[in-house]
């Protein structure tokens, strides 16, 4: 494994470990943020999906592989993945079972109970979340999949090994 | 009181090309990633005049804050891949 690879493998440097530990809670509230005012300010979910990408990313980097894959494994990260894009079309075909265009998000206050204008914002902030679930998830996977060349750091041995039998 | 910022981000502008000099001709990676971090504190007190000089302050402070922490994690991304090649 050689150059890119060993950088997510382990660290030890407790100032980079501590700001890291510090830091991620509130670069992922401040991707919620991004995501909840995407309509009056800029970003919006594929924003917000960047940023929490980019604090699973801090991570992975400064704890290593093995200590931060139960909080985000590559199978979660296609789970999320394929979830947000279920968000965003689920909503978009809900609008057209309701007799309305795609993503038509006005007909949603048929079944929301509440006005047209308000149910074109809840609509708007529904896939937004989508977008951001799709994007941070597929940040993430390109990252990982980048570090490790596709191979868990772990079953590298392994792998050598039965090559080598 | 416009113009005076004016004149600061066009100060700091030259000072981005200042910096651009290292990156570009420095030598060694370390000058670099050093030049390239500075350049990203520079473009966000750009940012901020930029936002200053338009009244919108409020959007464009968004906006810095996520140029800082993304320029916070390449400087750790690099600082860990120089570790890394250097074993």
């Amino acid at each position: 494994m050689n150059g890119f690879a060993e950088m997510i493998i382990k660290t030890e440097d407790i100032i980079v470990k501590t700001i890291a530990r510090i830091l991620i809670p509130f670069i992922q509230l401040f991707s919620l943020y991004v995501i909840m005012h995407g309509h009056y300010s800029p970003g919006g979910g594929f924003q917000g999906g960047v940023i929490m990408g980019a604090s699973l990313v801090l991570l992975f980097l400064t704890h290593g592989y093995e200590e931060s894959k139960e909080r985000m494994s590559e199978k979660a990260a296609i789970l999320f993945s394929s979830t947000g894009v279920l968000i965003y079309s689920g909503i978009g075909l809900l609008c057209l079972l309701l007799l309305g265009n795609y993503l038509d998000y006005g007909r949603l206050s048929l079944i929301l109970n509440v006005d047209l204008a308000h149910a074109r914002s809840l609509g708007i902030l529904g896939v937004e979340i989508g977008v951001g679930f799709a994007v941070m998830a597929v940040m993430f996977s390109i990252f990982l999949d980048i570090s490790t060349g596709g191979i868990e750091p772990g079953e590298e041995k392994k792998n050598e090994k039965a090559s080598t039998r | 009181m416009d113009y005076f910022f004016a004149a600061v981000g066009l100060c700091l502008c030259m000072l981005v090309l200042l910096a651009l000099y290292r990156v570009v001709f420095g030598p060694g990676i370390f000058n670099r990633v050093a030049a390239i971090s500075a350049i990203g504190t520079k473009t966000l007190v750009i940012l901020l005049i930029f936002g200053l000089l338009y009244q919108r302050i409020d959007m464009f402070i968004d906006i810095s804050m996520v140029y800082a922490l993304l320029n916070f994690i390449g400087c750790v991304a690099a600082a860990k891949y120089l570790e890394s090649r250097q074993e």
